[in-house]
């Protein structure tokens, strides 16, 4: 019975902490379709404004507000620069967002170091659930996350700009034509993108091993979870994570970390055999 | 390649004096960038030609450098070392090969899944690398590898790789001067056209890899003796993104461009790198640069130049042989038939019980208003729209659900609404392209046979439409009129048995479309082939053909003569017929 508790526990705790990561390159490929090849560095950024707070003694709440700006200003400036002038054409997207997670991996060595470095947990300790013993940061990151993508879900469907985003994606002429001002929009999306993405960096700092390279797991999860569950709906990226974290889950529990990551790019290639528009599509 | 011979010729000369003029200490440098470099033409070969770009190469030159490592660690000796290296050039080849056979068969294209893939392939294979420590020696590596038996690593090795690198370099010329790498760029131009001739290209791209793949693991399988040690980061991402980065600096387009840019990069990193400590910063803002501003590389500067000052040489390779090809005079009578043919998307249903047959050579044109389904009725017989209900056949070989290139090795030929060319190809390529369809063999694409291949059609249709014969031209910058007509000819010279047009006069003037009809028709009274034609000018319909099929709907409405349906009330109720 306590197993069953742990590994149901584990299996939602990793379905949150992905549905979270993703959720940054959902907004700007699934909305904007340019594939952010730099997204993981954003989540890396994130992490390493936790750690600059951290080692400036300052309480880990104020990494929140730090990686926002860090991670939204850079994105303003890569969207103004690069991003804007290639929205159809996705190839150059691709590769120019490339290039600019090269940059971002290097600069971040240049200035921090190669080497891996550790954030503290700010709530240490555990939590007594259902008779085992739970990491209480985990318990806490699994509130936030839910509370978020509920408050975002409801935002989306209300609002009044996520009436204009949905039709900016639908036809952004059309969207143009009455009066949708879609180049502000898309900028605002595209930062509201990354910022997620050194959001979701700061609350898994304390939880991972901090490197210039950690992004490019990140990057990669990402993609195959919408490779699974299709671009565009919040059902399937909550159904994507569950499946990419749960077979990572297993089968990395029944043989190793390197076998987990073979069966995720197997379910990801039988995907797109099998449903290539994911399981949840716009279409 | 705006190269000439002499130049080539010279550069080659150049690297093997190099030991002489340097020292060899700079001279087994250079020959690890060479070996980088040839990597990297591999890059080029997929992203440049075939529009594809593969980020973890590093993958395929570690699995050659591991598998060499280990052949010369045993002590093989030549007779045996000569196959171990075979085998360290074919595993990756044929790992490379699967790959892109997986992911290319259920994606065209140049999207992020395949790119993604070998990101993640490579990122697995440096994980694997570390984790099996009792084949590959784990995080320290592979060690104590000896050189090469009989040759000095320090100086007589250079030799040996300045020598593989111009027969590789040879070979890939040789294939990317070939029709398979006209192919390729016909891939990364319009892909989705290359099926409806008849061409696999997720095959076509899969070989590209394949052999990129092959030729890393021939510069893995040398890198092992030149550094006596193999660790995991010869299989890694980061030694990946750097092999992107000196492709897209030398210039992806040619072969001289991508070894230019790792010997170039190698050098000044291997001088900056310790003073400069932003050096690798500024690497990546220069890649930026090149992929934004630059596509063509340092390379592409070069050409630019020489062009300029009229040096250079279009080169082209030298005048093949013509060959006259025998055009098909016996056609098996046609035998079209759609029962109850459904197709929905979403929940509009496009076609809806759609049923006829065509049983007769001749012109037979399909008409009806806007929506009425009569190009969703071509693209589910060709394989562009999913069967959802009902049967399609053809000669009765069952067409529902079928790919493009399957309906084209069927006989099925098509020249869509908008016209559909490859524009950075001139006329002339466009043109053998369209020849080579149904006709070229695998060996034949490796041989430059099929540039003198000709047909009696393409004479006739050269007096028709004379543009046509400025071989030279971009076909991208061919006029709308022009370009109906490179297309019609292409959909016509592969010779298929049914020839669909869909409204092929649209956008013509009324010159145009004038040479357009007379050209349909004479083609279609010489070739006996069947055509269905969708038009909406009821002029065309009625000098081309004597069989008009009215569709609305999804389904069919009328089916006779031009008198029957003019008579036709119900024609008359829905869809009043009339002139442009």
């Amino acid at each position: 019975m306590d197993l069953v508790v742990t590994y149901g526990l584990n299996f939602a705790y990793s379905t949150a902490t992905l549905g979270l990561i993703v959720l940054g390159l959902a907004v700007v490929f699934g909305l904007l379709g340019v594939m952010n090849m730099a997204h993981g560095e954003f989540v890396m950024l994130g992490a390493y404004s936790a750690l600059m707070v951290q080692q400036a003694g300052l309480p880990f709440v104020l990494a929140i507000p730090l990686a926002v700006i860090v991670c939204g200003a850079l994105g303003w400036l890569m969207e103004w620069s690069v991003i804007r002038h290639l929205y159809r054409r996705p190839f150059d997207t691709f590769l120019a967002t490339w290039g600019i997670a090269i940059l971002m991996r290097k600069g971040v060595e240049v200035s921090f170091g190669r080497e891996y470095q550790s954030v503290d947990q700010s709530l240490p300790g555990t939590v007594s659930l259902m008779g085992i013993d739970y990491p209480a940061y985990r318990l806490v990151l699994m509130a936030v996350i839910v509370t978020m993508f509920a408050l975002l879900f409801v935002w989306y469907q209300r609002s009044n700009t996520g009436a204009r985003i949905k039709a900016m994606v639908q036809n952004p002429d059309l969207a143009a034509a009455v009066g949708i001002n879609t180049a502000r929009l898309s900028r605002a999306t595209f930062v509201t993108g990354v910022a997620i993405a050194g959001l979701a960096g700061v609350l898994l700092a304390p939880l991972v091993r901090v490197e210039p390279y950690m992004g490019l797991d990140y990057l990669l999860s990402s993609f195959f979870i919408l490779v699974v569950g299709g671009l565009g709906t919040l059902e399937g990226l909550i159904i994507g994570s569950s499946i990419i974290g749960g077979a990572d889950v297993v089968i990395s529990a029944i043989f190793d970390k390197t076998a987990g990551y073979l069966g995720v790019l197997a379910i990801s290639i039988l995907f797109l055999w099998l449903r290539p528009d994911g399981i949840f599509s716009r279409r | 390649m705006a190269f000439s011979r002499a130049a080539k010729l010279t550069l080659a000369a150049l690297l093997l004096a190099f030991p002489l003029l340097s020292d060899s200490f700079t001279a087994y440098q250079l020959g690890l960038y060479l070996l980088y470099g040839m990597v990297a033409q591999g890059i080029a070969l997929c992203w440049g030609r075939a529009g594809f770009l593969p980020l973890g190469q590093a993958l395929f030159f570690g699995i050659g450098a591991y598998l060499s490592g280990a052949a010369l660690k045993a002590d093989l000796g030549w007779a045996l070392l000569i196959p171990a290296f075979a085998v360290a050039c074919l595993v990756p080849a044929l790992l490379a090969g699967l790959v892109g056979a997986l992911v290319f068969n259920r994606q065209t294209g140049s999207g992020p899944y395949f790119s993604l893939i070998t990101l993640a392939l490579s990122m697995l294979g440096f994980q694997l690398a570390n984790s099996l420590s009792g084949i590959t020696g784990g995080f320290n590596g592979m060690t104590a590898i000896p050189g090469l038996p009989g040759i000095d690593t320090y100086e007589t090795l250079y030799f040996v790789i300045v020598g593989v690198l111009v027969v590789s370099t040879l070979v890939l010329a040789h294939v990317m001067r070939a029709p398979f790498g006209q192919l390729l760029i016909a891939i990364r131009e319009n892909e989705e056209r290359l099926q409806f001739f008849g061409f696999r290209t997720s095959m076509l791209k899969a070989a590209a890899f394949g052999i990129s793949g092959g030729i890393a693991g021939l510069a893995g399988a040398l890198y092992a003796p030149h550094q006596g040690i193999v660790t995991p980061q010869a299989v890694g991402f980061v030694l990946s993104a750097e092999l992107l980065i000196w492709t897209a600096v030398g210039g992806r387009f040619g072969l001289i461009g991508p070894v230019a840019g790792a010997v170039l990069i190698g050098f000044m990193a291997a001088g900056l790198r310790d003073s400069f400590r932003y050096w690798e910063v500024a690497v990546a803002l220069v890649f930026i640069l090149v992929v934004l501003k630059m596509p063509g590389g340092i390379s592409g500067l070069f050409s630019a130049a020489l062009s300029r000052f009229g040096g250079g040489s279009s080169t082209r390779h030298e005048a093949p042989t013509p060959q006259l090809l025998a055009s098909k005079d016996q056609r098996a009578a046609p035998d079209l038939r759609f029962d109850t043919v459904g197709v929905s998307m979403g929940p509009v249903r496009i076609l809806n019980g759609l049923s006829f047959s065509i049983s007769r050579t001749g012109i037979h044109c399909i008409i009806g208003p806007n929506g009425a389904g009569k190009t969703s009725a071509l693209n589910v017989l060709t394989g562009r729209l999913p069967l959802g209900a009902g049967e399609i056949s053809w000669r009765g070989v069952s067409l529902g659900n079928t790919r493009p290139f399957i309906a084209a090795r069927n006989g099925i030929g098509r020249k869509f609404q908008v016209p559909s060319i490859f524009p950075e190809l001139s006329v002339r390529q466009n043109i053998e392209i369209a020849l080579w369809a149904n006709r070229i063999g695998t060996t034949e694409m490796f041989s430059m046979r099929p540039y003198g291949w000709t047909t009696q059609m393409l004479g006739e249709l050269k007096i028709r439409f004379p543009f046509l014969m400025q071989s030279d031209k971009m076909a991208g910058s061919l006029s709308v009129g022009q370009r109906q007509m490179l297309d019609f000819s292409m959909t016509v010279l592969a010779e298929p048995d049914l020839v669909l047009l869909d409204e092929p006069c649209a956008g013509l003037s009324a010159d145009e479309t004038r040479q357009m009809i007379e050209a349909i028709a004479a083609i279609a009274g010489e070739t006996k082939a069947t055509f269905i034609i969708i038009e909406h000018d009821m002029q065309v319909v009625e000098r081309l053909s004597d069989h008009v099929l009215v569709m609305h709907q999804g389904a069919l409405l009328a089916n006779g003569t031009m008198t029957e349906i003019r008579a036709n009330a119900d024609v008359a109720r829905v869809y009043s017929g009339g002139s442009k």
